[in-house]
């Protein structure tokens, strides 16, 4: 009976508060939507479509005013059913049986969505005249009449670029797998959880990997080509980091994920750690390991052709110099080979990791 | 002098929770003591102080002539490799052959480079060739470890530890996953190894039944403290209720 007690008077002290946060919160999603709404109206709609303008200007006073109509909107929608932030933090209860859509404020958040859909057919200025307009119609005509006559006289330099652009894939999927599996092992929250030490050393390579795979390989590419020059190196190191990232990630997860009763029954025979991790940790991650390796691989071969558009060479930068000139027949044949080689790589992969299940 | 003593054993986990509170018993060569209790009684943790997977918070664990909680690194392993374990969860290396599963029983006598490479002697494969006939299972030396039933797993498991030529054998509820009949084999080839090869048994067990037919003295965990211990015979219908408490029923496997 005590500890019933207990919990009730907790659930009565902790209850307001937990309440009163989530108003709060409730209160800053509404005024965050309802600036946006008003910016996106006083844009779109007045600016765009009633004042005809072409050009749209920005200025910080717009901003700021549509903040502070947003936020003595919310406050005074927020103790009514029509307050968006609290059908969001489960402020709101929905009746069983009810539908959701007859809920003013689920309404009302797809308002918001049709709006911002609005905002963005305008913004990426969508417009079928000019898709079906005569002037694109030859334009497209003729381009596609060129890609589909490639010229293969240039067949030849294309296969070497090609190559070149496989092999980068792989030196750097290569060079990333010892990299990433010995760096796996202190990105494993698992091994790594039992002393401060461990932990800050798990923190430290966590926060850098999730740096490093963040920032796309396209940029590391162009970062490289400004540090070892222009060629398949930069685009072979860029492609090596991003992989090195992802890879220990992919890996460390494998770790985290096994079971330890081997790695119990390994200690317990009184084996060396070197023999644990070797017979209780890898025959549970090797499978895994490989299958992610290859899929990296496929995706660096698909990356490479990308980064070589930034000057990390092999066929892809092939393609931008024809692109540039112009030459349509020439990007045909690229083009086809550039699908050829993808389609290759995604197939074999696929057909490898369905055989190492 | 015993084969093992432990004296006083407490083991308190980090997170607080008191799962030994000073136990003390002690093993002569040739028994086969059985650890009865309640699931979260503190079976478990006795047998993985006993061999130091986890460290003991207080008291001593005497093997032979060596307190085993005094020990560390090379010294510590040595001694771990003359005990022997096996689990409920068999915990048997997945996707390798029984064959290896079983010569990873003798990793603490091998180099480790040896080990890494798999270079095992032909001294070591027949031993390992012979502790799977002692378990009947030697025309699965071949085979992927889990392709095998639960129970064959459990033999390959037995197989792996008396490769370590263990004085002492620690079995963790070794049939709690296993239905009865199988239950009954992977125990008699447990009565097997203590009465042919002599290697003493520590066996943590749900089932009084088992308990009669196979223990040659029993003690009782509760709430990580002994409650009692004796000749599996003279436990009654007394001592069953202070065990497992004022409702329980026997429930017999056979
Ligand atoms: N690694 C652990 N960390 C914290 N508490 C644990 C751990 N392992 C077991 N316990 C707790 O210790 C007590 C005894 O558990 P255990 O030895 O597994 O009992 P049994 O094997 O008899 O079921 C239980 O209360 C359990 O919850
Ligand atoms: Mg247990």
């Amino acid at each position: 009976m005590d500890k019933n007690q207990d919990v009730q008077e907790q659930l009565h002290a902790t209850m307001p508060v937990t309440r009163y946060q989530a108003t709060i919160k409730a209160w800053c999603i509404d005024a965050v939507l309802w600036s946006y709404s008003v910016l996106v109206i006083y844009k779109l709609v007045y600016q765009s479509w009633y004042l005809n303008l072409r050009h749209l200007d920005f200025s910080w006073s717009e901003p700021l005013a549509c903040g502070i109509a947003g936020i003595i909107v919310a406050s005074g929608l927020i103790y009514t059913r029509l307050s968006v932030g609290k059908a969001i933090t489960g402020l709101i209860e929905f009746k069983d049986g009810e539908s959701l859509f007859r809920t003013a404020a689920v309404r009302l958040g797809l308002v918001f969505l049709l709006l911002t859909f609005l905002a963005g057919l305008q913004v990426s200025q969508v417009s079928m005249r000019e898709f079906f307009s005569d002037s694109g119609l030859t334009g497209a005509q003729r381009i596609f009449t060129a890609l589909l006559t490639p010229n293969m006289s240039i067949f030849e330099d294309a296969l070497f670029a090609a190559i070149e652009t496989v092999y980068m894939a792989f030196i750097a999927t290569a060079f990333a797998i010892p990299v990433a599996f010995i760096l796996a092992f202190f990105a494993a929250r698992n091994l790594m959880k039992h002393s401060a030490l461990s932990f800050a050393i798990y923190a430290t390579v966590r926060f850098f990997m999730n740096l490093t795979r963040s920032i796309e390989p396209l940029v590391w590419a162009i970062i490289f080509s400004v540090w070892v020059g222009i060629g398949p190196f930069s685009g072979m190191l860029a492609l090596f980091l991003h992989s090195v990232a992802s890879l220990t990630k992919l890996y460390s997860e494998q770790i985290e994920a096994i079971s330890d009763g081997p790695v119990e029954a390994m200690t317990a025979t009184g084996a060396h750690p070197i023999q644990v991790i070797w017979y209780g940790v890898v025959p549970q991650i090797v499978l895994p390991y490989l299958s992610y390796t290859i899929y990296r691989w496929d995706i660096n071969v698909r990356m490479a052709t990308v980064i070589g558009l930034v000057g990390g060479g092999g066929i892809g930068t092939m393609l931008m110099q024809y692109q540039g000139l112009a030459r349509w027949n020439e990007v045909g044949t690229l083009v086809i080979m550039i699908a050829a080689i993808v389609w290759i790589m995604d197939y074999a992969s696929a057909k490898i990791r369905a055989h190492l299940k | 002098m015993h084969l093992l003593t432990a004296d006083k054993l407490v083991k308190t986990y980090p997170n607080g929770t008191q799962a030994l509170k000073e136990v003390s018993f002690s093993v002569d060569e040739g028994e086969f003591l059985v650890v009865i209790g309640l699931s979260g009684s503190g079976k478990s943790t006795l047998l993985r102080c006993i061999n130091q997977l986890h460290p003991v918070t207080s008291g001593t664990i005497q093997f032979e002539h060596l307190a085993l909680n005094n020990l560390q690194g090379k010294a510590l392993r040595q001694q771990r490799s003359r005990i022997g374990m096996i689990f409920q969860q068999f915990n048997l290396i997945p996707r390798k052959t029984v064959l290896t599963n079983v010569l990873a029983g003798a990793l603490a006598s091998t180099p480790v480079w040896k080990s890494l490479l798999g270079l095992y002697s032909a001294e070591q494969k027949r031993q390992a060739m012979k502790y799977l006939s002692i378990v009947g299972l030697d025309h699965k030396a071949y085979v992927r470890a889990d392709n095998l039933s639960g129970g064959q797993q459990q033999r390959v498991a037995i197989a792996r530890a008396l490769m370590q030529q263990p004085k002492i054998l620690l079995a963790d509820e070794p049939v709690a996953s296993l239905d009865p009949a199988t239950s009954h084999s992977v125990m008699k080839y447990l009565q097997k190894i203590n009465q042919e090869l002599g290697v003493t048994v520590i066996c943590n067990l749900h089932f009084l039944s088992l308990v009669r037919t196979y223990a040659t003295r029993v003690i009782a965990l509760k709430d990580g403290s002994k409650v009692y211990e004796g000749s599996p015979t003279d436990i009654d219908e007394q001592w069953f209720q202070t065990i497992y408490g004022e409702d329980a029923v026997e429930v017999s496997i056979n």
